[in-house]
């Protein structure tokens, strides 16, 4: 936690980092309440079809949705590596997410973020609200009030 | 000192005086000469001005503090109770109302001085002649009384031991034309919050000025390790009687004595001083003076902590108060499962011989957690009362201001409900009262004209059905004029006449309910303000409870809530559709059917089957899950029919799976828009289900 305090007063944030197929994408850390394996999902019927349905975790109901259906890509498949980031956000409350894979946690300095202009020649593009630039490439960092209230 | 933690208590209590108050006023206007009424009154408004006056709530104080004036000069035979009284008092009720709520929100209490209430109030008692004098000379007498102790109690203070720092603070205070009071407060020796009077003297004599040394300290005086006095040293530039004057505005304080410091007091300080140095040279003298410097900050520090900590916790918890018996019950309880659960975990542990134990063991353990599951619901259940309460009163203001004749009549505000349902049901309740009063009862002329007492009826029944509790809303008045909202819905084109023509008089009565369909000919002020039947309705289902009204033309209509005993935990039906698991409560089941697939027919095109005389239409819980079923076309279908109202329909499901008791839980506003699920429930095995809501589905 004191860690995560020094970071933010440097005006730099950590960043867990996740894959969604080939690309990397970074969560900020301080909206992150956990990350849990695949569980059972309860599919809930006439909902958004990135909305996966609901899971238990310790004793809440929580809604899950599918980052890949939501950018508009294939549907998950879950492996060994598959997890459910569970966010909570300001307006949206508690949801879990459907990542690919988690890599590792990467703080990231304020002159390493860069602002993307948003395209909106493509629909999701605007996910993105900036670019990070680590040593293991760029990660795209997602703004997850936009991802969450969207809809389809 | 923090008052705060005493908010809840303060609120609850409030309430309940503020509730009898009403009643009582109430009934004061039926028989004005009712010596316990008014006592009963008294007391309550009594009670309300203490209350106020030790959360500091002034404004409150005041307003109370006059109502009381009023209510003694009645009990003293002094005033008549006259109808436009019983109005301001009431008046006076809906102000403190408005306090508690700002209260409850805010912890604050506003700034409304409701000065012309204080008005009419003090008109009142001047009104009664010379008898506001009496009110006055009674305080003489009071404070004529209490000089009377003993003259050493008077200057207690004179034990705090002045150092150096206290004399140059006096000398400093001297130059600037201020003054160093010593002064000893007398608490009352029957206050039970001393802790939470001596912080209100505090912070009066703070508004002062400076409280430089207290005995005891301010850190005993908050932990209440005072007897009935403290003394403070205090440095103003206000007069001695203002800030005895202050102390004593606050209640429970019985005295209060004190006088100017002069260089006489500081002269012991010297002698004292010399014969210290001489022992111990400054060493002690340093840390004492660290200590008193760092007093003074310190006591600042408090009422500002408490005003920060109000502010950031303004809304209250809500509350329930349980009676002992309830918890003792639940606590043996308790102890039984722990019980259980020994037993089991021993079972597990010992031989397989001792299989056939290890279900004995399941079925003790499951009958403590179902009585363990009544008594808490029982904790949660509370009376009705609390919300009806409050009816009488609306209907003598709506007589008033509808200028109809009416009595209310109330049976069964005993009847428990969940905590959660009672809070939500007062206003769908209080909307069907003001329909009844408003639009149901006709005019005095009218009801003369068709041979009925002037004096219409409303009746509020409540009573206790199986696992429901049904509160109906009856009254005598014109009933519900079919043809009139048939027409009306022709009108706004809700229905075409070809449809009106169809429709029996229960359906049309039933387009009541939707939204924005209001029948009165012109919108008062009573009704017709955009909260619609609709809304009630969609509260009570929202409570997971329903609403009908059945209607007699010229005889008057009657509205009936049927409402869950709880809503936190239901008896459900398992069922599986295609290989998900759904739970249907059981409340709304009436049987459970094997249909043969060619028993099926056809009505409309729609899927029917005939039970008993009966054509039900039937659902395909697949086609409304979007699943596909596990089941082939040909096999027997296996149709849970559910009943809404008089509404009978068949869920075609592919098995079930058994009764259980389920924890109902929210799914959270992200994804509630799935208007047929209710909720969610988690399975013995961590796995999720959803509710499927029956009413939804018909």
């Amino acid at each position: 936690m004191d860690e995560l305090k020094i970071g933010t007063n440097n005006g730099s944030m950590q960043y867990i980092v996740i894959k969604i197929g080939d690309e990397s994408y970074g969560i900020n850390i301080s909206y992150v309440e956990n990350i849990s394996r695949m569980v059972h999902i309860t599919r809930v019927p006439k909902v958004a079809s990135y909305l996966k349905g609901v899971i238990n975790l310790r004793g809440e109901v929580i809604p899950v949705m599918s980052l890949r259906l939501k950018m508009g890509l294939d549907d998950d498949v879950f492996t060994k590596a598959s997890r459910i980031i569970i966010l909570k956000l300001e307006q949206a409350g508690t949801i879990g997410v459907i990542v690919d894979e988690v890599k590792e946690v990467v703080t990231l300095e304020e002159e390493q973020v860069e602002k993307v202009a948003s395209d909106t020649s493509q629909d999701h593009a605007n996910f993105v609200s900036s670019v990070g630039k680590c040593a293991n490439g760029l990660i795209s960092l997602l703004d997850l009030n936009v991802v969450a209230t969207e809809k389809e | 000192m923090d008052v705060s933690q005493y908010l809840e208590i303060f609120l609850d209590e409030t309430k309940e005086h503020l509730q009898s108050l009403n009643t009582q006023i109430l009934e004061l206007e039926q028989d004005s000469e009712n010596m316990d009424t008014i006592n009963e009154i008294f007391r309550a408004a009594h009670s309300l001005k203490g209350m106020a006056g030790t959360m500091g709530f002034k404004r409150m104080q005041n307003l109370t503090h006059d109502m009381e004036n009023v209510f003694s000069e009645v009990r003293n035979g002094n005033i008549k109770v006259q109808p436009n009284m019983i109005d301001i008092l009431f008046q006076c009720l809906d102000a403190l109302e408005e306090y508690t709520s700002s209260i409850q929100e805010s912890a604050d209490e506003g700034t409304n001085d409701n000065e012309p209430l204080i008005k009419a109030l003090n008109d009142i008692l001047n009104g009664g002649g010379g008898d506001a004098a009496s009110g006055g000379a009674k305080k003489e007498e009071a404070k004529a009384e209490t000089p009377a102790p003993a003259a050493n109690d008077k200057e207690k203070w004179r034990e705090i031991k002045l150092t150096d720092t206290e004399k140059s603070l006096y000398e400093a205070a001297k130059a600037e034309g201020k003054n160093l009071y010593g002064i000893t407060v007398k608490v009352q020796e029957t206050c039970i919050l001393k802790a939470a009077r001596a912080f209100l003297v505090f912070k009066a004599l703070e508004e002062h000025g400076e409280i430089i040394l207290s005995k005891p300290s301010s850190q005993d005086i908050e932990d209440e390790k005072f007897d009935f006095d403290f003394s403070v040293i205090t440095v103003s530039d206000a007069s001695l009687d203002t800030l005895i004057a202050a102390i004593k505005n606050v209640s429970e304080i019985e005295d209060a004595f004190g006088s100017a410091l002069t260089d006489a007091d500081f002269a012991g300080i010297e002698a004292s001083k010399e014969d210290a140095a001489a022992e111990e040279a400054p060493a002690e003298e340093a840390p004492k003076k660290e200590e008193t410097v760092a007093q003074p900050p310190a006591k600042k520090e408090t009422p500002a902590k408490t005003e920060k900590k109000a502010v950031s916790k303004p809304v209250v918890n809500r509350t329930v108060r349980v009676d002992i018996e309830k918890l003792d019950s639940l606590m043996n309880l308790v102890s039984e499962l722990i019980i259980a659960k020994n037993s089991l975990v021993s079972a597990t542990n010992s031989d397989e011989a001792n299989h056939n134990n290890f279900s004995e063991h399941i079925e003790y353990l499951e009958s403590v957690t179902t009585s363990l599951h009544e008594s808490v619901m029982k904790v949660r259940m509370v009376p009705i009362e609390s919300v009806v309460s409050k009816f009488p009163r609306m209907i003598r203001d709506l007589q008033k201001t509808l200028g109809k004749k009416m009595e209310l009549y109330m049976t069964g505000e005993e009847t428990e409900l969940d905590r959660t349902v009672v809070d939500e049901i007062g206003d769908p309740l209080m909307h069907l009262l003001r329909n009844a009063a408003d639009h149901g009862l006709e005019s005095a002329e009218v009801r003369k004209e068709r041979g009925k007492p002037e004096v219409g009826s409303i009746f509020l029944d409540a009573y206790q059905d199986g696992n429901n509790v049904v509160i109906e809303v009856r009254d005598d008045g014109n009933g519900i004029d079919v043809d009139k909202v048939r027409a009306k819905a022709i009108e706004r084109g809700t229905i075409t006449p070809e449809q009106a023509e169809n429709m029996s008089s229960k359906e049309i009565i039933d387009l009541l309910f939707l939204p924005s369909f209001s029948t009165a000919k012109q919108i008062s002020e009573v009704s017709g303000r955009g909260v619609g039947l609709d809304v009630v309705k969609s509260k009570i289902e929202a409570l997971s409870g329903e609403v009908e009204v059945k209607s007699k033309l010229g005889e008057g209509s009657t509205w009936i809530v049927r409402l869950p005993l709880t809503l936190a935990i239901i008896q459900a039906l398992m069922v599986t559709v295609g290989g998900e698991k759904y739970a249907i409560s059981l409340g709304s089941i009436q049987t459970i059917e094997d249909i043969p697939a060619n028993e099926i027919q056809f009505v409309q095109s729609k899927e029917v089957i005939t039970l008993r005389g009966n054509v039900i239409p039937i659902i395909r819980l697949n086609d409304v899950l979007d699943i596909e079923s596990t089941k082939s076309p040909e096999d027997n279908l296996m149709v849970v029919i559910v009943k809404k109202g008089d509404k009978l329909a068949g869920l075609v499901v592919d098995e079930l799976i058994g009764q259980q008791e389920i924890v109902i839980k929210s799914m959270g506003k992200y994804i509630s828009k799935c208007k047929f699920i209710s909720g969610a429930t988690i399975l013995g095995d961590g796995e999720v289900a959803l509710i499927l809501d029956a009413n939804a589905l018909i």
